[in-house]
């Protein structure tokens, strides 16, 4: 196909339409009513039969979206110059997209099953800066991409001179198989959220369901079999964990579309992973762009003993956009320090992010009482004192609210701590489960010493890093302590000459 | 070469016995006089509601009330907190400290600094005030806002800041 060195504008192949007919599909979920409020129009204005009514929109619909996405297509062109790519692209309103080679953090591919069947991919391009999802060359071949990766890697400036032998080799680091795939899917916090979703669904549709059951228990009954309140419970405790578990399968199913044979390899300084079943994800991150390490592990995952991973790149200047995540769904604690201090090397990785590290230093235990006054004590008298007219006796109850409270904060400080050595620091936080996040000293962009009237009472501070991809708290340290690390990390940051992005 | 030798967490210099700069003596009545055209402006508003027909005359005079109170307390903090702002420059880095109940000091090596911008609100302008905002990596969080400097130690600060941010950077 196309050279990577042309200098005219180029179309991508014209397969690059099903990749605008899924943009445009997605663009339609995200905001369905407003974009099928004409079509819903047209439908009941036209007089007819239901039948034909939904296969005239049917028909319009494929219409529009096939005619959209030829548009985009044709509009589309793209131009590869010395130090960066032009986009061209919009049907209406025209948009140029430049994007620099040194701005491009990782490319990205992606793979669905045709393309995959004509060796195509689409690109990505994840950028500092840049927003949503412009930075796409759909439909290339993969030879292409390739030599636009190798391409945009030269036009980094590096010192592998060095330590050429050491940077340039490729190792696998890790690959998931199938039972790594179970545990992604019983971990997959979204089939909580789908709970918490059908929940008001279900209340809803309550009545429905209660007479329902009524008449088939009155059937039932006809037919001369009793139920009683017990077996009422069980058919409904049957209904939810028959949903349950079909959450369960969906998730898994959804773990093996995305991640099946996940590997991630190491390719020199710069990380990779590909995954998929279906659709191939491929993503990549330079290691020297990572700004944090996160290892989290929920409740379902401490039971599977496994963690998950993510690095974190700098947010883009965008208000409202996360940073660039890269994600490894399923880890044990030794791999991770195995990996982190991969990621990390040569200058640091020696510590653990290992929750149950007893590396670990705690934190003050007065971090709890001011959340115990604050969210416990004060709106619990508040509450006695403003619903005492109404309640009576009865408001005494919030007094059963502090040590809830309590028992939260307790947890909480219990689980938080920290460790450092001269060149990284570790945090754990967790309530439920646990997180611990790491990050180098001399990638800090900012430094706050924090003390309330209480935290100065005690001679304690909270100490608050501010990194390009957010921001890591301290809280409740010694405050002789808290500026001694500032200024160290302050050293640390203003003798580094090396690129902290 | 580059040389970075070890350095442990105790041999690093103190912050301590830092030359705190003040703001510009002008900021608090700058901020007084801000909060005072507020006043006025929910002053009036609450002026209008006597031409609201079947409205309690209690009503009216309870937020009066309430006006005298937040006027009076927002009115005096200026005198309380600004004391409190300051900074202080260092050859590598700014410290910026305030805060009368939380009091927060805000560390910023300058070869962190992206870029550096100044403004002034008409009000600033009268009193010669002017504003600086160091930006670093990192998003809306990632900046510092300086309010209440005088104008041209705003300017000066600007070109002192940028003129240390250029650093010659290697990749990691």
């Amino acid at each position: 196909m196309n050279e990577p060195d042309s200098t005219t504008w180029r179309r991508t192949s014209p397969f690059a339409i099903l990749f605008f007919i899924g943009r445009i599909l997605r663009l339609i979920a995200k905001n369905a009513w407003q974009s099928l409020a004409p079509l819903f129009a047209l439908l009941v204005a036209y007089q007819g039969d239901l039948v034909s009514k939904l296969a005239l929109g049917g028909i319009a619909f494929a219409i529009v979206i096939t005619s959209a996405s030829l548009l985009s297509y044709w509009f589309f062109r793209y131009r590869i110059s010395a130090d960066s790519i032009l986009i061209r692209q919009g049907v209406f309103k025209k948009k140029q997209l430049d994007i620099k080679f040194d701005r491009i953090q990782g490319i990205n591919t992606q793979q669905n099953i045709v393309y995959r069947a004509l060796g195509l991919v689409t690109v990505n391009f994840d950028t500092a800066g840049s927003a949503g999802n412009e930075g796409n060359l759909p439909a290339v071949t993969r030879a292409f991409a390739d030599s636009l990766r190798t391409r945009i890697g030269s036009a980094l400036p590096d010192e592998e001179e060095d330590k050429p032998e050491a940077e340039t080799q490729t190792a696998s680091l890790l690959r998931l198989d199938w039972r790594d795939m179970v545990r992604i899917g019983l971990a997959d916090r979204r089939a909580l959220i789908v709970f918490a979703l059908i929940g008001p669904l279900i209340e809803q549709l309550d009545e429905n369901i209660e007479e329902f059951v009524a008449d088939f228990v009155k059937a039932a009954a006809a037919n001369g079999i009793h139920f009683d309140t017990a077996s009422g419970v069980s058919i409904g405790i049957t209904i939810v964990l028959a949903l349950a578990l079909a959450f369960i399968l969906v998730s898994i199913a959804a773990a093996f579309l995305r991640y099946h044979n996940l590997e991630l390899v190491l390719d020199g300084r710069t990380l990779r992973s590909h995954g998929g079943l279906l659709t191939r994800h491929e993503h990549s991150m330079d290691l020297g762009k990572i700004q944090t390490l996160r290892l989290q592990q929920s409740i379902v995952q401490r039971w599977l003993k496994r963690y998950r991973m993510s690095a974190r790149q700098a947010i883009s200047g965008r208000k409202g956009r996360r940073g660039k995540v890269f994600t490894i769904p399923v880890v044990t604690a030794e791999i991770a320090d195995e990996l982190r201090s991969r990621f990390l090397h040569p200058e640091a990785g020696r510590l653990t992010q290992d929750p149950y590290s007893s590396r670990f230093i705690a934190i003050s235990p007065y971090f709890m009482r001011s959340q115990i006054l604050f969210a416990g004590l004060v709106p619990a008298l508040l509450a006695i004192v403003a619903l005492w007219q109404t309640l009576g006796f009865t408001a005494f109850a919030f007094l059963l609210w502090p040590p809830m409270v309590a028992a939260v904060a307790y947890r909480n400080w219990k689980r938080a701590g920290f460790m450092h050595d001269n060149h990284e620091i570790v945090r754990r936080s967790g309530f439920v489960g646990y997180r611990t996040v790491a990050l180098l000293f001399r990638k800090v962009q900012r430094i706050t010493v924090t003390q309330s009237r209480y935290q100065r009472r005690k001679g304690l501070a909270s100490l608050r890093l501010y990194m390009a991809s957010g921001s890591v708290r301290i809280p409740y340290v010694d405050h002789e302590f808290a500026k001694r690390l500032r200024d160290f990390v302050l050293y640390r940051v203003e003798s580094s000459q090396l690129a902290w992005h | 070469m580059f040389e970075n030798p070890e350095i442990a967490i105790d041999q690093i210099p103190h912050t301590e016995d830092l030359a705190w700069q003040k703001l510009h003596p002008m900021f608090a009545r700058r901020v007084r006089l801000q909060a005072l055209i507020a006043l006025g402006v929910v002053t009036i508003a609450i002026a209008a509601l006597h031409f609201v027909p079947n409205l309690p005359v209690v009503l009216i005079l309870l937020l009066y009330l309430l006006l005298v109170i937040v006027g009076a307390a927002i009115l005096i903090w200026p005198g309380v907190s600004v004391p409190r702002r300051g900074y202080a420059l260092r050859d590598k880095d700014i410290l910026f400290r305030k805060g009368v109940i939380w009091q927060s000091v805000t560390a910023i090596p300058f070869n962190r600094i992206q870029h550096v911008e100044t403004s002034s609100t008409p009000l600033d302008r009268h009193f010669g005030l002017a504003t600086l905002q160091l930006f670093t990596a990192g998003g809306s969080s990632g900046d510092l806002k300086i309010d209440g400097l005088g104008k041209d130690s705003a300017e000066n600060l600007r070109v002192f800041i940028l003129g240390r941010t250029e650093t010659s950077i290697e990749r990691a």
